[in-house]
């Protein structure tokens, strides 16, 4: 009951904290951002105009959603065949602690080696993650360990750089291909017309 | 204690902290197969469990919209969600289904048209209408069959009422054991809703599966077909107005799924009717037609009538008949004009009136400044914004120079010719034939078929009767009834009109659910100024009868939308709201005219009264309508427009 009621004061204290932040939400989400890539450089959004970008927020000690979401998006890359080279997934550590760059590379590449892991200072993701509106929060286990709650979604964002659409998680994969299909289809029109 | 803190957190535990790391493993049964049959469609009953709330919420583009204006007329599937939700079991739950459902609609018609899906946010801080519509944006792709909506709320406040009234709470996630687990979480329900807005069904995570739901659905619908079918063989409802829409129906117009439902001209089929017999015979509820005794009604004069009814030729430049402004499957009014147009888009200042029972009318026109449709026809022929002939001669030398008239007058009106006063006769005659009763209002009230009319419209009709006083001018008499009282009445309504008592913005839909909110002055700036219009004073010059208009009769009002002198209430719903609040107070009021104090039911009841009284014949005039001929320029005729040759036929 102690511990409940601790529990329950976090929860509150937080939620004020969330409330605070809510308040000020009423900039625009999305927008260009800079993290550090897997391969230690410097990286900018605005560098990928011209591709689709499939952005995701996670960590790699998650213990499902993560591993199942990144399942699905090399699910697609692996679809989409040629068309791969126009699109890019992007995966951001929440967990910049854990997730140096050396770990984040490693980890993307189980999965598709064309996706980027990308991380920062503490400040940085947070920064990244209030933009796009993700909601994490660190939660210490008994044994020393922590996992980290997370929102889930999937943000596809055009090549101009705009957020275009966000996909929650439990949406199946063919969904998601047949999206990225169609956006890229508009961005062939929106070239030739141009 | 503890409970107390319990529920002061329930809200805010919605928005953020349900966070949890639920285990794959864990995943609810919405994700996989099935795990047991499905009962047989139809086998089991679904009781309403309670009234789907209403209230305000925005929809992805921005509008506000009442919740019950989104559900619209569909069956309803509703979730809760918010989109920083990371509970595998929770939202994201309810998006796989909903998903699941949408690639459902992609092959079954029928779900895609009955069903429609709507993700109300709880977390308007965070979900904004841009955030709905970024969810709502990756579903472009997903095929056009359905409709799923992601909608918020502009506040906490008006989001509470709505989850409280849908028992909406947020509670402890515990697992099998019992045992307390780490997250918090809203539980997760969806509510399967029915087009009374009633709710049928509420799935929580267990039992949220896209398959049970398909079946429930069919279920619903399989009932409500069974059910129609022995509510009409009960009440005995004939399908009389089937033909009494516009070709290009609008009906729900306002909502942005309405697509475009033109009737194929092919479908427009005729067949005559025995005027001769109906008028001789009236239907159910009418008394006998009063006929001038100058004028007697025979075969020849009603064909005459009707031809030249439906003559364009009959206008200065051989485009307008009276029909086009007194349209048979428009009510023989017009449900698209509010006021009527003339030749070349002249703008008329009043509405156009149905011809439906004219015949009894002893008051022409709104301000009742004709008394006999022999006279009145002349109106409209001579009427510079109307068919705009120059004069009487203008009209007759024209008919007599059109070769297929040649010997018609003068074989309807033993050997007289083309007049003046036989025009006006044979207009008249077939106008006189336009008479329509035996209404399910008829067969209750004066065949005595219990079964006739809804319970509703009977609650309606004694408050018709009673509370509302509307028949102390829309009379009912005791062998018949015409629902007017043949005299002339100042509701305020060409008051208001005249004193330019207006809003400061009108609503103008520009487009299927697109209204833009217009500012007058924007509207004064390109409109044309409102036409002056005193009423009956324009007849009599006594100040007294300023503003006052005719009782017109109420037979067939359902079809005969837009209402009032100058169609500026749109619904039945309007018209009665408008009497219920005592109509616009003036120095001439009629005393008739009060406050009502009527309830959201009365109001119901009376409308559905006012829709028993369409009559049972309407589909037999307008079938015939749509057999006579239309009058054009051809071979033959004089053209008054480009000289004596006629180009084309």
């Amino acid at each position: 009951m102690n511990s409940l009621g601790r529990r329950l004061l976090l929860l509150l204290f937080s939620f004020t904290l969330s409330l605070a932040f809510a308040c000020v939400n009423s900039e625009e989400i999305g927008g260009n951002f800079r993290l550090t890539d897997h391969n230690n450089n410097s990286f900018e959004l605005d560098q990928l105009k011209g591709k689709l970008v499939l952005l995701f927020f996670g960590y790699t000690y998650c213990p499902d959603i993560c591993p199942t979401e990144l399942a699905n998006l090399t699910a697609v890359l692996n679809e989409l065949g040629d068309q791969a080279e126009q699109v890019q997934g992007l995966f951001v550590s929440l967990d910049p602690g854990r997730d140096t760059p050396e770990v984040l590379h490693d980890y993307v590449g189980y999965f598709n080696r064309d996706l980027m892991g990308l991380s920062g200072s503490d400040d940085e993701v947070a920064q990244v993650a209030r933009q796009y509106r993700v909601n994490y929060q660190r939660h210490e286990r008994e044994d020393g360990s922590y996992s980290i709650d997370h929102s889930a979604n999937l943000y596809l964002i055009d090549s101009r750089g705009v957020l275009s659409a966000v996909v929650p998680y439990g949406i199946p994969p063919q969904h998601l291909y047949q999206m990225v299909r169609g956006l890229l289809d508009e961005m062939a029109e929106m070239d030739s017309s141009s | 204690m503890y409970r107390l803190f319990l529920a002061s957190l329930l809200l805010a535990v919605t928005s953020s902290q349900a966070l949890s790391t639920g285990q794959l493993s864990d995943s609810a049964p919405g994700y996989g197969k099935l795990g047991y049959p499905l009962p047989e469609i139809g086998s089991y009953a679904l009781p309403p469990l309670g009234k789907a709330a209403n209230g305000e919420v925005i929809d992805s583009g921005g509008n506000r919209r009442a919740l019950h204006d989104i559900f619209s007329d569909s069956y309803v599937l509703l979730a809760f969600i918010y989109s920083t939700c990371s509970d595998v079991n929770g939202c994201p739950l309810s998006s796989h289904v909903f998903y699941k459902i949408k690639s459902a609609m992609k092959r079954d018609a029928e779900l895609a048209e009955r069903l429609k899906m709507v993700s109300l946010s709880f977390d308007p801080a965070n979900d904004t209408p841009e955030v709905m519509q970024l969810y709502s944006n990756n579903f472009r792709y997903a095929g056009k069959a359905g409709e799923w909506q992601f909608i918020t709320t502009a506040s906490q406040q008006q989001l509470q009422p709505i989850l409280q009234s849908y028992n909406q709470v947020i509670q402890r996630e515990i697992d099998s054991q019992g045992n307390p687990q780490v997250g918090y979480s809203h539980v997760l329900r969806v509510f399967l809703i029915d087009p009374e807005k009633r709710i049928r069904n509420i799935y929580s995570v267990d039992f949220l599966h896209h398959e049970l739901i398909i079946n429930d659905l069919k279920t619903l619908l399989v009932q409500e077909t069974e059910q129609g079918q022995l509510l009409k063989a009960a009440a005995n409802i004939d399908e009389t107005a089937q033909l009494s829409k516009p070709g290009d129906y609008k009906q729900g117009y306002e909502e942005e799924s309405y697509v475009t439902r033109s009737l194929d001209l092919a479908s427009r089929r005729g067949k005559a009717a025995d005027l001769l017999a109906i008028v001789s015979n009236p239907p159910l509820g009418l008394p006998p037609v009063p006929v001038p005794a100058d004028n007697p009604l025979t075969r020849e004069k009603i064909e005459l009538g009707r031809k030249l009814f439906y003559d364009r030729r009959l206008s200065l430049n051989d485009t307008f008949s009276c029909a086009m402004c007194h349209v048979p499957e428009q009510g023989f009014t017009s449900n698209e004009l509010a006021m009527a147009v003339g030749i070349e888009g002249r703008s008329v200042r009043r509405n156009s009136p149905s011809v439906y029972n004219s015949a009894y009318a002893k008051l022409l026109f709104h301000d009742g400044r004709e008394e006999n449709l022999e006279q009145q026809v002349w109106g409209p022929l001579l009427a510079r914004n109307e068919m705009a002939n120059p004069s009487v001669g203008y009209v007759l030398q024209k008919i007599r120079d059109i070769d297929d008239y040649d010997g018609s007058f003068e074989a309807a009106f033993d050997g007289r010719g083309v007049s003046m006063e036989t025009l006006g006769m044979a207009i008249a005659s077939y106008q006189r034939t336009l008479v329509s009763g035996n209404s399910a209002f008829d067969r209750w009230y004066y065949g005595g078929d219990k079964q006739a009319l809804s319970a509703e419209a009977q609650r309606g009709f004694d408050l018709f009767v009673g509370k509302a006083g509307c028949a102390a001018c829309h009379r009912i008499g005791d062998k018949h009834a015409l629902f007017s009282d043949d005299t002339l009445h100042n509701t305020g309504i060409g008051y208001r009109e005249s004193m330019g008592i207006l809003p400061e913005k009108q609503p103008v839909l520009v487009a299927p659910g697109v209204v833009l909110q217009v500012e007058r002055s924007v509207i004064e700036s390109v409109g044309e100024p409102p036409p002056t219009d005193v009423g009956r004073y324009e007849v009599t010059q006594n100040p007294a009868d300023r503003w006052k208009y005719k009782t017109p009769s109420l037979r067939n009002v359902a079809l005969t939308a837009p209402y009032m002198h100058n169609g500026s209430l749109g619904t039945l719903g309007e018209v009665v709201d408008f009497y219920d609040g005592g109509g616009v107070p003036n120095e001439l009021l009629d005393p008739l005219i009060r406050p009502l104090g009527l309830s959201d039911e009365d109001k119901a009841d009376l409308v559905a009264f006012l829709q028993s009284l369409t009559g049972g014949n309407v589909d037999t005039l307008v079938a015939d309508a749509f057999a006579a001929p239309v009058g054009d320029v051809g071979k033959g005729d004089p053209s008054w427009v480009h000289g004596t040759e006629v180009e084309v036929r």
